[in-house]
């Protein structure tokens, strides 16, 4: 059809879409960038300051240990959630009776919204919450916490939380991955003696590949962004020390109004995620077209 | 062999329960009194009461809240569903070089996250005068998704064979109707996986709402979970069915439509 009536016909199909994007994600996203050389605090007037804003956040220890926040629990997260689904989906592809209730048993946490599944760890977490509960009953008392109370284990609570949701995510693209490896393939390394270690090493891993894309693309582009576990868990603290960059940048703009610095920390966040998911996406395209 | 097999299916059903123990203990929990909770928070109930759902549904304005979400989710489900339909059939059929850039433009929405576009957003909406007005959180949730939805229809409308929109152009077919009547009901299944993906999304999200929406009685559940009910300082009795009545509608459309619910989870995972 386009290949007679040409190009007015495929830019009238692609109108109404484009002027949405266009003018609610990609405008903005323009204007961000532009913001974030101004001291914009949402009103008619700004001035045009340069890279002071930039230079105002790379001298703040706050923003500073936000960046860095921010990078060991997408760190954290994307190591552990994405173990912890191959770990489930290697055991489950070998035990086909049980994969789909247990797989689907898994993937509950993945439907809670962050808001809801932080309200359920917000009380095992409470210095007299479940966890601690737990750990006293069974004579644990050594391993309680205050989970959130502490600076030093905060953040990693806050990633253990993320990591419950999504794990059982992480195991269904797994298992969708075995599933998509040929069985020829695994007869031959069973015929050529292949042990479990090696089947796994040498033929699985390298067929996997596909969805361990998939799985690190999605965890870091969710963890880099993250924003409504540390808002209800923590609103930040103690002392900052699960503040992200999202939650910069929310700060800035809507509790101080301050939209050149949330601009510019926004800018921070934007590269950082570019960045990484780029490099890594890069990375794991490699090992997808040796296959 | 087969008993380490066995053993294996145990161990793997008991790591399940491990997994969802927060989950079946916030279930018992939520209908537990107060002070049988807090006298033995692990223990088995003394009695079972709905009294913390009532007082629940109450504190965080579920009701209201919840239809308005479901009017949010289904009028984002359209609009994604159906301009980005429309915008992958030329950019899945017509090889052009601005089509390629109009599609890697829409790509760059698949990594940036909101919180690069929340300010200028905001202005953008203030200007229009389209905060707190459920209209405008449309408009952004079928912005948000827009370039997931053309990510998926394109690959999509590749695989669909050519001859049926000739056959129905030569019949008299104009191109809206050949697009309405011949092609997007072919694209039912992937659909049916976008839908799920972006109910999902709209249904959970929080900072949206919560920045563009501020009277409540127009908010959704998250954002009114969120800004009516402190976990700090709640008791867990009442805690406890805030969360659960917040994931009751995905659990329920999960039971129905669990293949759909999965494969909208993993699409791409498969090549």
């Amino acid at each position: 059809m386009f290949r007679r009536r040409g190009h007015l016909l495929a830019i009238l199909f692609i109108l109404p879409a484009a002027v949405v994007y266009g003018l609610f994600i990609l405008y903005p996203l323009v204007r961000d960038v532009l913001m974030s050389f101004t001291d914009n605090t949402g009103g008619p007037a700004s001035a045009f300051v340069g890279a002071d804003q930039y230079r105002t956040l790379l001298g703040d220890p706050v923003a500073r240990d936000a960046l860095w926040h921010t990078v060991v629990y997408a760190a954290v997260v994307l190591v552990v959630q994405t173990t912890l689904g191959l770990l489930f989906a290697t055991l489950l592809t070998r035990r086909p009776r049980i994969r789909r209730t247990v797989s689907s048993v898994l993937l509950l946490p993945a439907l809670m919204s962050p808001v809801m599944a932080s309200f359920i760890w917000s009380y095992l977490y409470r210095p007299d919450g479940g966890i601690n509960t737990f750990l006293g009953s069974i004579g644990l008392h050594a391993l309680q916490q205050i989970w959130l109370g502490d600076a030093s284990i905060a953040l990693y609570a806050i990633a253990a939380v993320n990591i419950w949701m999504f794990a059982g995510y992480s195991c269904i693209i797994f298992l969708a991955g075995y599933a998509g490896i040929p069985q020829e393939l695994l007869d031959a390394a069973d015929l050529d003696g292949a042990g479990w270690w090696q089947r796994f090493r040498k033929v699985e891993w390298a067929m996997l590949a596909p969805a361990l894309t998939v799985n690190v693309t999605l965890s870091l582009i969710g963890s880099l962004g993250v924003f409504d576990y540390p808002l209800v868990l923590t609103g930040g603290g103690p002392v900052g020390s699960t503040n992200t960059l999202a939650l910069l940048v929310y700060q800035d703009i809507f509790r101080n109004s301050d939209f050149g610095m949330g601009a510019a920390t926004a800018v921070v966040l934007l590269v950082l995620v570019l960045v990484v998911s780029s490099s890594a996406g890069a990375l794991l395209r490699r090992r997808e077209r040796v296959l | 062999m087969k008993l380490r097999g066995r053993v294996l299916d145990v161990l793997l059903v008991l790591a399940a329960l491990v997994f969802i123990a927060p989950f079946l203990f916030t279930l018992i929990a939520s209908f537990r009194t107060p002070a049988d909770l807090a006298r033995d928070p692990l223990g088995w109930p003394d009695a079972l009461t709905l009294a913390n759902y009532r007082a629940s549904i109450g504190q965080i304005r579920y009701l209201s809240s919840a239809l308005n979400t479901i009017v949010l989710t289904l009028a984002s489900c359209v609009a994604v569903s159906v301009l980005g339909a429309l915008a992958s059939y030329p950019l899945g059929r017509f090889t052009a070089r601005w089509t390629s850039v109009a599609y890697r433009l829409f790509a760059v929405g698949l990594t940036v996250p909101v919180f690069v576009v929340i300010g200028p957003l905001y202005l953008l909406m203030r200007d229009l005068h389209l905060l707190d007005n459920r209209l405008g959180l449309v408009i952004i949730y079928t912005a948000l998704n827009l370039p997931v939805s053309v990510f998926f229809y394109t690959s999509f409308v590749r695989q669909i064979p050519v001859e049926l929109e000739e056959a129905a152009a030569i019949d008299g077919c104009g191109p809206l109707r050949t697009f309405f009547t011949v092609v997007f009901p072919l694209l039912r299944p992937i659909t049916g996986t976008l839908l799920t993906f972006v109910s999902l999304q709209v249904w959970n999200n929080l900072v949206i709402p919560l920045v563009f929406l501020q009277d409540p009685a127009k908010s959704t559940v998250m954002a009114n979970a969120y800004s009516l009910a402190d976990p700090h300082t709640l008791q867990p009795a009442q805690l406890f069915p805030a969360a659960l009545l917040g994931a009751l509608p995905l659990f329920l459309l999960f039971l129905i439509f669990q293949r759909q619910v999965i494969q909208g989870m993993t699409a791409g995972a498969v090549k």
